[in-house]
């Protein structure tokens, strides 16, 4: 007989398999450090750079992403936020040498003042002169870090404020203008004596921005927060505000500070990627913090998953992959050669339809636009092999790998619209095929439950087996009725 | 001294009146309906008194105090809470998020003690999900254990509703503003809402305003109705006398055809 289910089932997992998933995460963490250990000791600088950038964009993905996944806020001034602390990175950490440079140089537009800001200077000023010293540069470097990031911030309660009385695409207008007026304001005379205006500055230490272990130290502490974040109270707050603003101010949520401590938390990080963007550049300008910026962050997401954390980090490495190993793309090579690939992409397209509508049990399986595909590509092949006198020359592939990314976008978009991971988050179960075939006991209990509420209790139950007992006699005309009436 | 007290209420759209000079009170531990034809202006009540909309004129006092102004997060603080005609649930959050995210409100932690998990931030949220399972418990086990964490687009629409219910219920109000709490739901989960209703009142001590249009639930469960037409009030009492007041009639099923040519000759 069905049993009472018990209202005791708070978590969503089992508790034994949460303290193995975690087990498995602090694992695959440790093998992740000795990987890096590794890779740091063996592999190119190209390969430690390009891993360093990565880490570098995840800080300012996983933040954009707050506001985009978790806020439902479509922003597009992250480049903003990370031009305010890039530039105040950029110019605590300026090394001596390069402001002697500047200030001796005649197009220079720095003065004596503006140049004599720094973090060295401020801890003299506090009598830390200890903390001056090259051995302590990571002190000064962290302190740089941390006020570019509170500066971001404010930053950040400026474009939020306004955003309280906007909705949807007025929004993402408001914040892309504000993404602009940042850089724009950056370049007038008004603040050219701080940013040097279009000249920027070179100097500024590289010593952590192309460390695997202080970016990824930072992406580490950004995930951690915003995890911790978006499963918290406030993070379900911000998440129904996603899903319904006006239920959610209806449930009591705060929406206007909901809003706007998700845009400061993210502008904070937003300086923190800055910073470390500026240190691995070695220097401060305003064309490292266009709009593209932005936007490759937001391929990075969409392609990865909105939503999802560890899916943003799938999609900035895909981006970050392209963007440091996509040279090739852009070389210069002859026709014949430009032939074959267009050759081998057509081919390769034919077979993923044929792949994708066998996955997909659609018929027919070779679809008509699939033998167009096939037809292009032997023909650039037949092209290319008979007559490479008529196609002499070379072509240069500028802008390929921006192509690239937008056809990757494309496709995955079309296939995937939720991108690759979509809302869920990586989970270890994924491994351990603990996928379900069919409904567990707690929910045929509770379909015996709902077939007849009345066995829910002991009494109940009682009377409902004495009622079907008065109930057999009076059911059998009915039945022999029915069989009549047939 | 009455727990809700509306007084002349007005609100317009344009040319509209919505509502005109609209003044009722509701009794701690009362029952109290809202009828009306389409239109009426019922859920624009509600919507005045909730702070989503704000009176062209009139007051609207709780417990004494006038709640005219406030925004609809801070009517909630103070002890409104309400569902909505057309479901407003966060349907891609499961039914435990959703009912412990009208908790929120309450929570006594700032984001930083959250994000780092405090001692008391940790015994707060495990209060929140106490809270969130016992509201779910009026509804009986089927939106306990494994229903908990499933998101709400999976439900069906009267667990949807249930579960709405009980999210109103969860942020700790004591007046709960239910609109039409059974639309589109069968005869028997009618009467099974008609049941929870009277046992939201009993067991759960709160004092509920319905708007509905099924007259048996209204007549079952009221202490008291209301009937508006077209933004006003025209008519009040117990179940019975109401439905057979001439007035009422009218407004539901109209004049005959006669009575209107007749007023028409009077007024040329």
């Amino acid at each position: 007989m069905a049993r009472i289910v018990t209202p005791t089932a708070f978590d969503a997992i089992d508790p034994k398999k949460r303290v193995r998933n975690v087990a498995l995460t602090f694992l695959a963490v440790g093998v992740g450090v000795l990987v890096l250990y590794l890779l740091e000791g063996i592999g190119s600088t190209k390969l430690v750079q390009a891993l360093a950038l990565f880490a570098i964009w995840g800080v300012a993905t996983v933040s954009l992403n707050l506001i985009n996944g978790t806020l439902g806020i479509l922003s597009l001034g992250h480049h903003g936020f990370m031009l305010i602390g890039g530039y105040t990175t950029g110019l605590l950490m300026l090394d001596e040498a390069a402001r002697q440079r500047i200030l001796t140089s005649a197009r220079s537009t720095m003065t004596e003042e503006t140049l004599a800001l720094s973090v060295s200077n401020l801890l003299r000023g506090f009598g830390l002169e200890a903390l001056t010293t090259p051995e302590t540069l990571w002190v000064r470097f962290l302190i740089a870090i941390f006020l570019g990031g509170l500066l971001a911030a404010f930053a950040g309660l400026l474009v939020g404020t306004p955003s309280l009385r906007l909705r949807g695409d007025y929004l993402a207008i408001v914040t892309f203008g504000f993404g602009e007026i940042i850089r724009l304001t950056a370049s007038t005379r008004l603040f050219s004596a701080y940013t040097n205006g279009a000249l920027g500055f070179p100097g500024v230490t590289s010593e952590f921005g192309k460390s695997i272990w202080w970016t990824f130290g930072a992406l580490a502490f950004t995930v951690f927060v915003i995890s911790k974040l978006k499963y918290s109270s406030y993070g379900r707050a911000m998440q129904a505000i996603r899903e319904d603003e006006i239920a959610a101010q209806a449930m009591g949520v705060n929406v206007a500070y909901h809003k706007v401590l998700g845009f400061v938390i993210s502008a904070f990080f937003a300086g923190v990627a800055g910073g470390l963007w500026v240190s691995w550049l070695g220097g401060v300008r305003l064309d490292f913090f266009l709009f593209q910026l932005t936007f490759f962050f937001l391929v990075a997401i969409s392609a990865g998953g909105t939503g999802s954390i560890t899916g943003v980090l799938l999609g900035t490495a895909v981006v970050v992959f392209v963007r440091q190993y996509g040279d090739p793309l852009e070389e210069s090579y002859s026709i014949q050669t430009w032939l074959y690939i267009a050759s081998a992409t057509l081919a390769l397209a034919a077979a993923g339809a044929v792949l994708f509508r066998t996955l997909r049990r659609l018929r027919p399986r070779l679809h008509w636009g699939s033998w167009v595909l096939v037809g292009g590509a032997a023909a650039a092949a037949l092209v290319a092999a008979v007559d490479p006198a008529v196609i002499e020359g070379t072509f240069r592939g500028f802008g390929m790998r921006a192509i690239f990314l937008s056809v990757l976008l494309i496709v995955i978009m079309v296939f995937r619209p939720d991108g690759m991971l979509g809302r869920t988050e990586f989970s270890w179960s994924w491994f351990l095929r603990e996928q379900r075939t069919g409904p567990t006991d707690e929910e045929r209990t509770q379909d015996a439950w709902l077939s007849n509420p009345a066995f829910g209790s002991e009494a109940g139950r009682a009377a409902a087996r004495e009622q079907e007992l008065a109930e057999d006699d009076t059911d059998a005309p009915e039945g022999s009725d029915d069989e009549g009436r047939r | 001294m009455a727990m809700l007290e509306v007084e002349r209420l007005r609100k317009s759209f344009g040319g509209l009146t919505a509502t005109n000079d609209v003044g009722f009170h509701v009794d701690q531990g009362e029952i109290v309906s809202i009828i009306g034809p389409n239109g009426a202006g019922k859920s624009t009540v509600f919507n005045l008194i909730t702070g989503v909309y704000r009176p062209d004129a009139g007051d609207v006092r709780f417990e004494g105090t006038s709640i005219v102004g406030k925004s609809t997060n801070q009517v909630v603080d103070l002890g409104i809470a309400r569902t909505f005609q057309n479901l407003r649930l966060f349907t891609n959050l499961t039914v435990l998020e959703n009912v412990l995210i009208s908790q929120h409100h309450r929570l006594r932690s700032n984001w930083l003690s959250a994000v780092f998990r405090t001692p008391s931030y940790r015994r707060q949220e495990r209060a929140m999900r106490e809270v969130a399972t016992e509201k779910l418990g009026f509804f009986g086990p089927r939106l306990q254990s494994f229903r908990l964490h499933q998101p709400v687009y999976v439900l069906s629409y009267a667990n949807r509703r249930r579960t709405e219910m009980a999210r109103a219920m969860a942020t700790g109000a004591k007046l709960l503003l239910l609109d039409e709490p059974s639309a589109g739901m069968n005869p028997k989960e009618t009467s099974e809402i008609t049941q929870i209703i009277r046992r939201m009142r009993d067991e759960g001590g709160y004092t509920i305003v319905v708007v509905e249009h099924k007259m048996n639930l209204v007549g079952e469960i009221s202490d008291r109705v209301i009937v508006l037409d077209y933004g006003q009030k025209i008519a009040e009492g117990a179940y019975r006398d109401v439905v057979n007041d001439p007035k009422v009639i009218e407004a539901y099923l109209g004049k005959k055809a006669g009575d209107d040519k007749r007023e028409e000759l009077a007024d040329g």
